[in-house]
């Protein structure tokens, strides 16, 4: 099942370079067909993983390169479960977006399925080699998706071309993927079992020193694409840059990538490692918070807002997974999943918005909520769960890593709390700026969203809600996957 | 009793119900928020019948569990919480009911009513949860109503903007709300309102710890109950329908931090210090703002200031334990406000005025209405027999048996002004001169949907003092019944009584003088009242901070990290590689011997390392 889930996209992509060029709704059809299959095939790991049960289901192995010690091991746990399936929604929410993707549709789609492919397999591989071959799969795809489809803007003061933006991305992201892999290589050689297998290594365990010494390798390496301060710049410049679909699955489920490597391999393998470096994490993810809301404070492109709110609020993510506390870890885990599914919808909505008026300065607009009301109802769900609304996903998962950061460093647990606090005043600010008060003449013209984009949103509002509602639905599974993870620590 | 959450889970399933699918369903919507706010009403006697058969008790069911810790969504019934839910209800009810006619004409009419209902929800799950999770998620939920109604005609930019005000401001107070509970989680690992309580009255928790969490509770409660200095969302949250305002200013929201404060309140006992902040910020609010209150000439700004005195006036009975004359005092403000609020509408809609310059002589227009209205402002005055004389008088009662001398004489002024600025009212809108006449406008009653409410609320402004002594279904009166067992009676101080008497009579026949008589007392006190208007110069103060000291820091901070972390750091490492690039690119020279003498040189040091390195 989960290799059928990780090798359907890069099997359409393959189809797709098949398919001659002009054939515009054979390839739309495909794509879609392929966003469903996904949803579903991630629903279905998702529903069908027991957390009573605990421990990777679903697993399967083949036997590769016996000589290393690497086999194809796939298998999920109550961590990756949730991640899963927000990789499906996202997915299929980002191939309705682009649905007039232009130009050259064709080549967007066999790169976008082909990300697909290396974010699924990151996330269910349960071998470090495979693990790191599908992360890498995830990430290169980005320097072309940005590069082609991307677009500059002129800031008056400063110039941010797509080309900068997709070069900084990529060569920020490879270099930590190069302390990955010294990493991975020093654990294979350390653990001394001749294996890449994740429960090898688990077993065989490493010396307190060497534990020491490798997590730093992890923690920037994974952390980098998790956008961990102070190397997290490549991800502002790199959304404003990206077209749609790629903002939104790059903030929605690429940094989560980052995140996920830094429990499954850092935290998990190199336990004494991660509580001697947690008070360095935790200080970092504080910085996150703090500096990336105030950051997202003084910017004027709606596309940086987000964008640096995405820097504060992987913060949080970075923060619960310091506290190494199991209600900080779940909490974190949470958080992935919540800010995946709110930052798309923020993209996705910057996008609409974008497409039809051809600016994103956040002082150009004001009142759209009376031409585009449905844009502008969505786009204050997506604000208020990023303020940590409760009943919405963002409040749950943030009131856990509160919990948990009070428990290790209540200090760093009062600067994220007043973190969530100055994210309310520049959401607010931005929703009363860009769409109440009274219109804009300017903007009298302006289209509400398409049906199309409305389901995309929808869906995409609809599970906010059911998670922020009913947290047990994600948690149970979290929990469980969490509390095992907890026994080793 | 099990099914008390049903008046909670009611409207709130209403709220989905009537914002998505209202243009279909009966009244656009209205009808089954109003069913729905009904069935809340009906259940307060239900429960309140079925509680005094039976004990206090809490049910709970798990929302989820982490690491451990299970997180409930649990409610109490004891006698607060069905009073609070009595209270909420009714006025809501009332409010709904009122608004039916005083909003048909809106184009969101739907949404109205969708938010109404998620407002009592909101409200009424707030007041009914028995842990701080689920207290913070409710108290949170009405934040956002605010917000939402508040800005209801968010094409206003002044809407739009006291929305943001209302809802950042109550936001700030919240951060403490949150620190002081997770402070509080920290130190008994529970969320169980019950059981922090007990931890605090057993001396289990440090006494510093049960200060500063109390305290930070208490920012919580200021913010949602606009103490002094974050009051300064309240008098902007008018730009809100009328109704909205009745209940935010009765019911909803405001009583949040007070009722807070009240269901916390063992905590605050155990926490040295505690209450005399709370005592302390509440006199000094309710005096500051009863300033504002007489000179402001906006009818629902003099309201809104009104309301933020008496909530101080409730802060200063919890602080001077005076529990009882707190939560009663709530009521009969609730009620009395209500209506004040629903006829100032009223009053907008009759006569399309909400300047108190503009108005005068009513009394003879809107026989009606003008009764039911100073019928409320009469009980907020404290004016026998109604219920703001009671409630005052009881919490008169317990500042003088557990505060000094000093702060009896301040709440003695406090009296003074509350019924200088209610007299002020009465005098300027409904009698002397008609000045609506010169601006053309031809006064009527209002339909009878809106004056059912009305009537209703007046008829609850004046009987609430009874209750006092004898609350129906328990045979005791409120005292009794709010402190179940250690029951404690209604205590009449007859100087005091008197005293206050005298002082509400001394505050009319002031504003009698001053604005019918053209008495020039004013003229001395003009400088102050220069001030007051001006709001002490608080709101000038928080726009300077936030554009002047927050916005210029937040682009210190952008600028830093595009130019230092960015441009310095990561193009600069990026230059530094490719400069060095540039540098070695000369060594590949293409000439073998350059090769041949680099690697003769490379064996002989690796060759010196190995031997010497052995």
């Amino acid at each position: 099942m989960l290799s059928v889930l990780v090798l359907v996209p890069v099997l359409v992509a393959g189809l797709l370079v098949a398919l001659p060029s002009g054939r515009l709704r054979a390839l739309r059809s495909l794509a879609l067909g392929a966003g469903i299959v996904e949803l579903a095939l991630a629903l279905y790991v998702f529903l069908s993983y027991d957390s009573n049960l605990g421990g990777y289901q679903l697993v399967e192995r083949y036997r590769w390169l016996d000589s290393l010690g690497v086999s194809f091991h796939l298998g999920v746990d109550g961590v990756s479960a949730p991640l899963v399936l927000l990789n499906g929604i996202v997915l299929f929410t980002g191939v309705i977006i682009s649905w007039h993707m232009k130009p050259r549709p064709k080549d967007f789609f066999i790169l976008f399925f082909t990300l697909a492919s290396g974010v699924f397999g990151t996330f269910v591989a349960l071998d470090l080699f495979f693990l790191f071959f599908f992360y890498e799969l995830a990430v290169l795809p980005m320097y072309l998706l940005i590069g082609v489809w991307g677009s500059s803007s002129d800031f008056g003061t400063f110039i941010r071309t797509k080309e900068y933006g997709a070069l900084k991305l990529t060569l920020v992201l490879v270099a930590g993927s190069v302390l990955v892999w010294v990493g991975l290589l020093a654990m294979y050689v350390e653990a001394g079992v001749g294996s890449f297998d994740l429960l090898d290594l688990e077993a065989a365990g490493m010396s307190v020193g060497v534990q020491r010494f490798l997590f730093p390798f992890f923690m920037l390496g994974f952390g980098v694409l998790a956008g961990l301060w102070p190397f997290h710049t490549w991800s502002p410049d790199g959304h404003v840059a990206a077209p749609t679909a790629v903002s939104m699955v790059h903030a929605g489920v690429l940094m989560k990538l980052g995140a996920y490597g830094l429990l499954r391999v850092g935290i998990s393998l190199l336990p004494e490692g991660a509580h001697a470096w947690a008070p360095v994490l935790i200080v970092l993810g504080t910085v996150n918070v703090v500096y990336g809301a105030m950051s997202a404070m003084a910017q004027k492109d709606l596309k940086y807002v987000v964008g640096y709110s995405s820097v504060s609020h992987m913060g949080y993510v970075l923060m619960g997974l310091a506290t190494l506390t199991v209600v900080g870890m779940d909490g974190a885990v949470l958080q992935m999943f919540s800010h995946g599914i709110m930052t798309a919808l923020f993209f996705a909505l910057v996008g609409i918005v974008y497409e039809r008026a051809h600016v994103r300065d956040i002082t150009v607009f004001e009142g759209l909520a009376k031409r585009m009301g449905l844009t502008s109802a969505f786009f204050v769900v997506a604000g208020l769960t990023s303020l940590g609304l409760p009943g919405l996903s963002g409040f749950v998962a943030e009131f856990l890593v509160f919990v948990g950061v009070f428990q290790t460093y209540p200090v760093l647990g009062v600067l994220a709390i007043i973190g969530a606090a100055i994210t309310a005043v520049y959401i607010l600010r931005l929703l009363g700026k860009v769409f109440f008060g009274p219109l804009n003449p300017k903007w009298e013209k302006l289209p509400d969203a398409t049906p199309r984009e409305g389901f995309a949103a929808a869906v995409l509002v609809a599970t906010i809600v059911f998670v922020g509602v009913n947290p047990g639905f994600l948690m149970r599974a979290i929990d469980s996957g969490v509390q095992a993870l907890a026994t080793r620590l | 009793m099990e099914w008390a959450w049903i008046a909670a889970a009611a409207p709130l399933a209403a709220f989905p119900l009537v914002a998505l699918r209202g243009k279909w369903l009966p009244g656009r919507g209205a009808y089954i928020s109003i069913a729905a706010i009904g069935l809340s009403f009906v259940l307060f006697w239900l429960v309140g019948a079925d509680f005094l058969r039976r004990q206090a008790d809490h049910f709970s069911i798990t929302w989820f569990n982490s690491g451990g810790t299970r997180l409930a969504l649990g409610m109490i019934i004891d006698p607060l919480s069905v009073y609070m839910l009595g209270i909420v209800s009714v006025v809501a009810l009332g409010v709904q009911v009122y608004s039916l006619k005083y909003m048909e004409h809106e184009p969101r009419f739907s949404w109205y009513f969708a938010v109404q209902s998620l407002f009592a929800a909101s409200m009424l799950g707030l007041v009914l949860s028995d842990n701080f999770l689920l207290l913070y998620v409710t108290w949170e939920l009405v934040g956002l109503c605010s917000y939402l109604l508040i800005g209801f005609w968010f094409e206003k930019r002044s809407a739009a903007e006291a929305a943001k005000k209302a809802f950042v401001t109550t936001r700030i107070g919240d951060v403490g709300l949150l620190i002081g509970i997770l402070v509080l989680f920290k130190a008994t690992g529970s969320f169980d309102i019950g059981t922090v309580i007990q931890a605090a009255e057993s001396g289990q928790i440090s006494s510093g710890t049960l200060t500063v969490a109390a305290l930070l509770l208490f920012a919580g409660a200021m913010g949602k109950s606009a103490q002094f200095p974050l009051h300064v969302w309240l008098p902007d949250a008018m730009e809100g329908p009328t109704p909205v305002s009745a209940l935010i200013h009765a019911a909803t929201m405001v009583v949040a931090g007070v009722y807070l404060v009240a269901r916390a309140f063992p905590i605050f006992e155990a926490a040295p210090g505690a209450l005399e902040v709370v005592g302390w910020l509440g006199l000094l609010t309710a005096l500051l703002t009863a300033t504002m209150a007489l000179v402001m000439t906006n009818l629902k700004q003099v309201l809104a200031y009104s309301t933020i005195s008496h909530l101080g006036f409730m802060m200063l009975a919890l602080g001077s334990i005076g529990f009882t004359g707190g939560m009663y005092h709530l009521m009969t403000h609730a009620f009395a406000k209500a209506l004040l609020f629903l006829g100032a509408g009223s009053i907008a809609h009759g006569t399309g005025l909400t300047d108190i310059k503009d108005m005068g002589g009513l009394w003879r227009k809107m026989p009606l209405t003008s009764t039911l209205f100073i019928l409320g402002a009469l009980s907020l005055a404290g004016v026998p027999p109604l219920g703001g004389f009671f409630s005052k008088d009881e919490v008169l009662a317990a500042v003088y048996h557990n505060q000094g001398p000093v702060v009896l004489g301040l709440t003695l002024v406090l009296a003074l002004l509350s019924a200088l600025y209610m007299a002020r009212l009465v005098f300027v809108v409904f009698f002397g001169p008609d000045r609506s006449r010169e601006s053309g406008v031809h006064a009527h009653e209002s339909p009878w949907q809106m004056v059912v409410p009305l009537v209703a609320l007046a008829y609850l402004a004046v009987t609430s003092g009874a209750a006092a002594f004898y609350l129906p279904g328990t045979g005791e009166g409120l005292g009794q019944f709010l402190f179940w067992e250690e029951g404690e009676a209604f205590h009449p101080l007859w100087w005091l009584i008197i005293a206050s008497m005298v002082i509400v009579a001394a505050g009319f026949v002031i504003a009698w003088g001053i604005y019918q008589r053209g008495w020039r007392v004013a003229r001395a006190l003009e400088p102050v009242a220069r001030l007051a208007r001006r709001k002490y110069y608080m709101d000038d103060l928080y726009q300077w901070t936030i554009d002047r000291v927050v916005l210029v820091f937040a682009g210190m901070v952008a600028l830093f990290d595009r130019t230092v972390v960015n441009d310095g750091g990561v193009n600069g490492s990026g230059g530094i590689v490719a400069r060095v690039g540039k540098r070695l690119r000369y060594h590949e020279t293409g000439r073998v011997y350059n090769y041949g003498l680099v690697m003769a040189g490379a064996i002989v040091v690796l060759g010196l390392m190995v031997t010497l390195l052995r």
